[in-house]
């Protein structure tokens, strides 16, 4: 579904991405894990069409999408879900739904997808007419994440849902996750959180100082001495 | 009594036209990023394309707003999608951007007040519309006229952006540029709409402005001046507060009018300054 090849980029003058491939199927549920400054959200922001790679090709559902803008790679059907949640802060919950079904195939559709995600979320369905700025961590992330579904995505790209967000907070947003890869969704994660991360994902790719390190089946991973001591503490 | 009631209503009928002006001021400002001390001339455009369309081919002024507004609208697209566009890709950050587009919008102002000093030369120019009272009030027609139209378009204005996808996006961008990229919002194009619109509604406040007041070719600075006051003193980029500035610059005007003209300007800047010392980011800033 997904597939990147040689990915470089850079701000300005400063290289963060080397020759990076990552491939997402269909179906999968993939975790993109590393430090701080590996270049995950850079790998993000590249894939979504927010910055220009410098070298490398990206291919979303079989059409070239490398320097395309980000609304065209939206009406394709890949979502991307940005780190610290970005919600309109001045915008009510309901309209930060309906600016998620910007685009003009979902927005026909946003009162029925909105039914849905209220289903997902049943918090911002009581919520609806408030300020964005007026919600709690977790539900600003819950916030974002429906207005990642309300384009009616094939596939999601999430950037740290778990940032800054207490523990059990994050366990529930874990599960929320799982549950739209069950509804078919097809998912990257990136995240931090490397230990919660490989349980629920199929497949992790590792990314150190913008260079591929390690990739594999999850059970895998944890197992691995690497992983382990560098992200798991022991 | 009665001179009370004329105080609110031409302060309400000021007020609706200062927040029309800062609101458009707003849109350039705080979503296209762009400073635009040309804004006050698309104003004096507005008002002179009605007294012309008046003289040449008899124009009912009201009706000419329907050509002075697209007409902005259309400039402002095209100023955009050409100046503004490129100075903002060639610029290495927002702020320098920000720089740049004053600068270029100083030029902006001496190409179209200078334009207009051509056509329309740079005596005081009127004419009279709807110049009578009706029974028992003072103010004349024309201003009450004026004031009903503000009210109109200012709310049909305030239901497009609170309403309509357009609307939506546009305050989606305002708030966070690259966030409504992702949503899908073809940002180039909604920077552009964006200016577009700010003229408009300057060209539009000019003209409902000519059926009542005195006009001049060199009359839009000082209205970009109150608009920047309006805008700083409502809290940078936010439109409910530039709806409540303008109002409240404009029942100041008419109050302080009313008992000794020349202290108008002084009065501006006295409540400028007193609100600002006391909520330092705008009215509605945070």
């Amino acid at each position: 579904m997904l597939a990147i090849n040689g990915l470089s980029a850079s701000y300005g003058n400063v290289q963060v991405l080397w020759d990076v491939c990552l491939r997402v199927d269909e179906g999968e549920f993939v975790a993109l894990v590393g430090a701080n400054g590996a270049g995950k959200t850079t790998l993000l922001n590249a894939v979504s069409g927010v910055m220009k790679p410098v070298s490398g090709s990206i291919t979303f559902m079989g059409h070239r999408v490398d320097g395309s803008s980000p609304n065209t790679i939206v009406n394709l059907g890949l979502s991307h879900i940005p780190e610290s949640r970005q919600v309109f802060t001045d915008m009510s919950v309901r309209e930060n739904l309906e600016m998620g079904a910007y685009p003009a195939r979902a927005w026909k559709d946003r009162r029925a997808t909105m039914k849905r995600v209220f289903g997902l979320f049943p918090r911002l369905e009581e919520r609806a007419g408030q300020f964005a700025r007026n919600l709690s961590g977790g539900e600003q992330q819950m916030l974002a994440l429906g207005r990642g579904l309300m384009s009616l995505p094939k596939m999601c790209m999430i950037d740290e849902p778990s940032n800054g967000l207490a523990p059990r907070i994050v366990s529930e947003i874990f599960e929320i996750l799982t549950s739209l890869h069950k509804e078919g969704i097809t998912i990257l994660l990136v995240e931090q959180n490397v230990r919660q991360t490989l349980a629920i994902a199929d497949r992790a790719y590792v990314l150190e100082n913008g260079h591929n390190a390690l990739d594999g089946a999850c059970c895998d991973l944890v197992e691995s001495d690497h992983v382990r001591k560098a992200y798991l503490g022991h | 009594m009665t001179a009370l009631r004329d105080i609110l209503i031409t302060g309400l009928l000021l007020g609706g036209l200062f927040a029309l002006v800062s609101v458009g001021l707003t849109l350039q400002y705080g979503v296209a990023r762009v400073l635009n001390v040309a804004h006050g001339e698309f104003i004096m455009v507005g008002a002179f394309l009605t007294f012309w369309l008046l003289g040449s081919v008899s124009l009912n002024p009201l009706l000419s707003l329907a050509i002075t507004g697209p007409a902005a609208f259309i400039v402002g697209f095209i100023l955009h999608k050409t100046l503004f566009r490129r100075l903002m890709h060639s610029s290495p950050s927002l702020d320098i951007f920000e720089g740049r587009s004053m600068l270029a919008s100083f030029g902006l102002l001496y190409v179209v007040q200078n334009l207009a000093r051509i056509i329309w030369g740079s005596d005081v120019e009127g004419y009279t519309f709807l110049n009578s009272t009706i029974t028992g009030a003072q103010i004349p027609l024309n201003r009450l006229v004026a004031l009903a139209f503000v009210v109109v378009l200012g709310g049909a204005f305030y239901f497009f952006l609170a309403r309509t996808r357009l609307g939506k996006a546009i305050r989606a961008s305002a708030q966070s540029p690259s966030t409504a990229q992702l949503m899908g919002v073809e940002i180039n194009n909604v920077l552009a709409i964006c200016f577009g619109l700010g003229l408009a509604l300057a060209a539009i406040a000019g003209s409902l402005l000519s059926t009542f007041f005195a006009i001049q070719t060199t009359m839009g600075l000082g209205y970009t001046v109150i608009a920047m006051v309006v805008v700083v003193m409502g809290g940078l980029g936010s439109i409910t507060g530039a709806m409540i500035g303008g109002i409240i610059l404009g029942l100041v005007s008419s109050t302080v009018t009313f008992f000794h003209p020349s202290l108008t300007m002084i009065a501006y800047y006295v409540i400028f300054i007193v609100l600002l010392l006391a909520r330092p980011k705008g009215i509605m800033g945070k």
